[in-house]
């Protein structure tokens, strides 16, 4: 993994202070940008491969950064905000935000989601037929879920739940994406359609459905399907 | 009364009754056919008896007139002190009701329910006092004599001779829970009359002469009795009612009476309540009022609300009908309410009237069906044809009126003169009918007639043969002269009617025209204040009275707020009216049933959210009455203003939401940078410790170094955030208490630039201090912090370039400031940057600080006695400068001798 650009929008510097040694050590070639504006002319002029945004700049709002980025970059962007401002992630994650880490985060997280959100990249078409993870295996070309090698059971609204949820693996998929997919758009406020049915779908595909560890809970954002 | 039917459920009505009672204190009426009768005996001997049983009874007030047996009976019970009012020169005690509300007894006893109170009483009679004592839950025994019933009062003047003054409401006694009737034989009361029982003799020989008559106290007896018999009737149907018991009580009647501008309609009313209360049937008064034909008679128009006030009192409902045919209206109401039987008046004024067929009584008589006419007939207003007559002369402008019309027709006559003379024109009653016209026209409907009148004389004299002389040749000319008087008679009624119709409409339009003025200029006013003082200002105008206005602040007594013209205060007597208007939500004071001497009429001001205030009026004249049309621009003038009053609030309310709205904002944007302040640091050595963990080994040493110092700078800077922020809890709470050490300002300011360097190498500072700096008095470490905050900002804020540190003598004082170069701070935001949070630049605006520094400078300057404040722009059109001013202290003895 050498030779990719990230660039780094944060105003802080003690930020960018370890942010860039660690990156830098991870084989990353690293950009920085400290406001908005900068950022944008970056991202158009030099096309890094993943974005890694502070939601807070000082010269303009982060999710109009993100708006604007999105018109012209389909590259990975990854917000870091703090952890009392849910509804800020979840708009930004409605933006188009891939995902995000909170502050403070310690490095190998950071590099962590870098990596899983590098690995989605581009392939928003090709996506994974094929999904194996903790005992469960989803073969979607067939429709089948089985777990330890036996068949699971599954509704059409738990398959379409299981399968977004899959397809997104290693990232959040916001309550408001999961049941504008699965439900409609009508649907995009009712959270305790989802609260239900990701009950039963863990009772029939976790291993221990009071600890689930292939769909966690990211707690007031969303859901996120366990990578490995 | 109510409706009765034939209904197998207990009657909803008859229940709710019920529960009225239960809420209100009851009220026992022990009546008596006569004065003497053992009202008052039969009320205490009870009143005793209770009270051995333990029942909280107390005497409000009892007249004993001197009779000994009544006065034994009062030994043992409570009895309230009463209140002595002076009156012309006379003690007047009267029953203290403010003592009766505050003692609370379960049972008080007040004697004598139509007596008149003392003026300047809260209430003018006595029954209206027990009306409040019921409606604080007190129950009431009360003594009454049959001659004192309101519907009850003319029938027993016919029968004594003597004229009743003092009557009470015929509702009070249907509302009492109980009537306990008191009877002795009329000869045993004469008996007791004679051995002065009931009077003293003097007063008793008096009294059997006039009135202790066999014949007067047999009828008056029977009277007492007929009522308590109607009365054991009404709880009878009550009863059966309540319990849905099924009986042949169904008389289901409901009497109609009208009420006129005719002296008549007073007696009809009172035959009807007679004649409704014998068929246990509900009535009702209406009157009807013609468009473009309103009573301009005041007289007339008060008579019409004198008796409907009167159907009010004999606890009959009241109705306002509009419309052009009066029998169609008043059978259309009867129709739609259900009533069996019309009461009607006819006066034998009204002949004429009914000659033409207007005569509303034979009207109703031939146009009602399936409705039962009671027709009453007048005979006692003998006086009234010589009454009108005289008011005809008097009325409204007539002298003016009848002088244009001798006017006119003379000139009629000079001009008929002057063309007969030239033209010898046939005919000249065209002339007089021009005078006719004129006078219908300018003057009115009377003018006109009496202009017709005359032109027909003097056409007649001057001008049909023989001249000047009221005889006529021609018969012709005789029947000429008759159809100019019936065409002049009808040109002027038509025009005068034309032109009074006019003027209704004129007024009408006037009225609407300042009402519309008032509600603009009301809605133009936002404040309170304004308000208030337009409405006032226009209720004065439109009235012609002084208007004031009270009312209730927040906090605190109801209080005048504006008066026009303007006054300084009310005495305690409009106060209480005020207050009791206020409290009640009805019209006290002035013509009212509560303070009537008080010398304004409080009217209540009824918002959405209850009584508001009060509004004051203070007729020019205490003895005229408010006419109807002024009664209803008071209303409407009211009503705008508690429309108004309610906006005012509603605005005000808002204002507060808008202030409070933005507090919550405010103190999210703090919470948001205090929270961004303390994680920035706390991530970035989350970072670099989790980034030399992975990657330590790997790295160059170099960059090791680099990533421990941001370590321990980063941990410095939060640990100067959470020293300010202790700082400022400890300022708040008042738990800082600096030391009244000497302190040299030049040493501690050389100590905090030093600290500065460290803290913040690339910040170039300069300092210039003073050698004949005074010591101070404060606490060195202090203001150490104090002037190291000063730094940081200047280092934050002054875009690099170089601070300057400057302290000199000012006086005893000494002045310290900290000036750097940057862009300065708004003229507006110099005090602002001192508030606790507050921060240069965006809320989210990424310097690093808490917004703390100044305001925690300020507090620890103001401990140490001395001030802080900003100048900007400081040199140049840029920069900051903090100013600090220490006093100086006198340098301590000991320190003298050592230097």
């Amino acid at each position: 993994m050498t030779g990719l650009r990230v660039l780094v929008v944060d105003d802080e510097p003690q930020i960018l202070r370890f942010l860039r040694p660690a990156l830098e050590a991870s084989g990353y070639e690293v950009l920085h940008a400290a406001a908005g504006r900068e950022a944008l002319r970056l991202i158009a002029n030099s096309a890094p491969d993943i974005i890694v945004l502070d939601l807070g700049l000082p010269d303009m709002d982060g999710k109009e950064v993100l708006v604007e980025a999105r018109k012209f970059t389909a590259a990975p962007i990854l917000v870091l905000s703090a952890r009392d401002r849910e509804a800020e992630k979840i708009a930004a994650l409605d933006l188009g935000a891939d995902d995000y880490v909170e502050k403070p985060f310690a490095i190998g997280e950071l590099l962590a989601r870098l990596r899983s959100a590098l690995r989605h990249r581009g392939g928003g078409e090709a996506q994974p037929m094929h999904v194996e993870v903790d005992g469960l295996a989803i073969d979607m070309d067939k429709r089948r879920v089985t777990k330890s090698g036996a068949a699971v059971k599954l509704t059409p609204k738990e398959y379409d739940l299981l399968c977004i949820l899959a397809r997104h693996a290693g990232r959040v998929v916001t309550h408001g994406q999961i049941l504008t997919s699965v439900w409609g758009p009508a649907h995009k406020d009712d959270t305790q359609y989802l609260r239900v049915f990701i009950g039963q779908l863990r009772a029939k595909i976790e291993s221990d459905p009071a600890a689930p560890t292939i769909i966690r809970t990211e707690a007031g954002i969303g859901y996120r399907f366990s990578e490995e | 009364m109510q409706e009765r039917d034939l209904d197998r459920r207990p009657d909803p009505d008859a229940l709710l009754a019920l529960a009225g009672k239960e809420t209100r204190g009851r009220l026992w009426v022990f009546l008596g056919a006569a004065p003497g009768v053992g009202k008052t005996y039969a009320m205490l001997a009870r009143a005793r008896a209770l009270k051995r049983d333990g029942v909280d009874v107390v005497v409000g007030l009892v007249e004993t007139h001197g009779r000994a047996e009544t006065a034994a009976l009062i030994e043992g019970l409570e009895v309230l002190p009463r209140r002595a009012i002076e009156y012309r020169g006379q003690t007047i005690e009267e029953f203290d009701i403010d003592a009766a509300l505050a003692r609370r007894p379960k049972l008080i006893i007040v004697d004598e329910l139509a007596h008149t109170n003392a003026p300047d009483s809260r209430h003018p009679k006595r029954w209206q006092d027990v009306e409040e004592l019921l409606d604080a839950h007190i129950d009431v025994w009360t003594a009454l004599n049959i001659q004192h019933i309101e519907s009850l009062a003319d029938v027993v003047s016919r029968i004594t001779g003597v004229a009743v003054r003092e009557t009470v409401p015929d509702t009070v006694l249907r509302d009492a829970a109980d009537i306990v009737l008191v009877d002795i034989t009329s000869d045993e009361l004469i008996q007791r009359l004679k051995e002065g029982k009931v009077y003293l003799p003097e007063t008793a020989r008096l009294a059997q002469q006039n009135f202790f008559t066999i014949g007067n106290l047999t009828a008056l007896r029977e009277l007492a009795l007929r009522r308590t018999a109607a009365r054991v009737d009404d709880q009878m149907v009550d009863y059966l009612r309540q319990h849905a018991i099924e009986g042949p009580w169904e008389t289901s009647e409901r009497l109609l009476v009208c009420v006129g501008p005719d002296a008549l309609s007073e007696a009809v009313v009172r035959t009807a309540s007679r004649l409704a209360t014998g068929l246990n049937a509900s009535w009702v008064a209406v009157t009807v009022q013609q468009p473009g034909r309103e009573e301009t008679d005041p007289a007339k128009a008060k008579r019409v609300e004198d008796a409907l006030r009167l159907a009010e009192r004999l606890g009959g409902e009241t109705e306002r009908l509009v419309g052009q045919d009066l029998p169609a209206e008043v059978l259309q109401f009867a129709q739609r309410e259900n009533i069996t039987q019309i009461v009607i008046g006819r006066s034998r004024a009204s002949l004429w009237a009914k000659l033409m067929g207007r005569s509303l009584s034979s009207a109703i008589v031939r146009r009602s069906k399936n409705i039962g006419v009671h027709v009453v007939i007048g005979g006692s207003d003998r006086d009234e044809p010589a009454a009108r007559q005289w008011r005809w002369l008097r009325l409204s402008g007539l002298p003016v009126g009848a002088l244009a019309a001798v006017a006119s027709v003379a000139v009629a006559v000079g001009l008929g003169y002057g063309l007969d003379v030239w033209l010898h024109l046939p005919n000249l009653s065209m002339i007089f009918l021009t005078a006719v016209l004129f006078c219908a026209v300018q003057f009115g409907l009377r003018s006109a007639v009496v202009a017709a009148v005359l032109s027909f004389f003097a056409y007649d004299f001057f001008f049909i043969d023989p001249r000047y002389e009221f005889t006529i040749q021609e018969p012709q000319e005789f029947f000429a002269l008759l159809i100019f008087l019936v065409v002049a008679v009808f040109t002027g009624l038509l025009a005068g009617r034309a032109r009074d119709q006019a003027q209704n409409v004129r007024d009408n339009a006037r009225t609407t025209q300042s009402i519309y003025e008032l509600s603009r200029k009301l809605s133009g006013a936002a404040a309170l204040d304004d308000i208030l003082l337009a409405a006032t200002i226009y209720m004065h105008r439109t009235l012609g009275a002084r208007c004031i206005v009270m009312m209730l602040p927040e906090d605190g007594e109801l209080n005048l707020s504006v008066a026009w013209p303007p006054i300084d205060e009310l005495d305690p007597g409009e106060t209480s009216a005020a207050r009791w208007a206020f409290d009640k939500g009805e019209p006290a004071g002035w013509r009212t049933g509560t303070l009537p001497n008080v010398r304004f009429q409080f009217r209540p001001l009824v918002t959405t959210r209850g009584v508001g205030g009060v509004c004051g009026i203070e007729p020019a004249d205490p003895n005229a009455t408010i006419s109807p049309e002024r009664e209803r621009a008071l209303n409407l003038i009211l009503e705008q203003t508690a429309i108004a009053i309610d906006r005012s609030l509603l605005v005000k309310d808002s204002v507060k939401t808008a202030a409070l709205e933005e507090n919550e904002k405010l103190r999210t944007t703090l919470l948001s940078s205090l929270s961004h302040d303390l994680r920035t640091p706390l991530a970035s050595i989350t970072g670099a410790v989790t980034t030399l963990r992975q990657f330590g080994e790997t790295m160059a040493p170099a960059q090791r170094a680099d990533l421990l110092a941001s370590i321990e700078e980063e941990a410095a800077r939060l640990m100067r955030f959470v020293a300010n922020l202790l700082d400022m809890s400890r300022i708040e709470a008042g738990a800082l208490k600096p030391k009244r050490d000497y302190v040299d300002v030049a040493e501690v300011a050389r100590a905090a630039v030093e600290r500065a360097r460290k803290v913040f190498p690339g910040q170039p500072v300069t300092t210039s201090l003073a050698r004949d700096l005074p010591l101070i008095r404060g606490d060195a470490n202090l203001l150490e912090q104090v002037l190291f905050n000063l730094l940081d900002n200047a280092q934050k804020y002054g875009g690099g370039a170089g601070v300057v540190v400057h302290a000199r003598r000012l006086g005893v004082d000494v002045q310290i400031s900290v000036t750097d170069e940057g862009e300065g701070v708004k003229p507006t935001d110099l005090e602002r940057i001192f508030e606790k949070f507050y921060q240069g630049g965006r809320s989210d605006g990424r310097k690093a600080g808490t917004g703390l520094g100044l305001s925690i400078a300020r507090g620890l300057i103001e401990a140490m006695g001395g001030t802080i404040h900003a100048e900007s722009p400081a040199a140049r059109r840029r920069g900051t400068r903090i100013v600090i001013q220490l006093p100086g202290a006198a340098a301590p003895a000991a320190a003298q001798e050592n230097a």
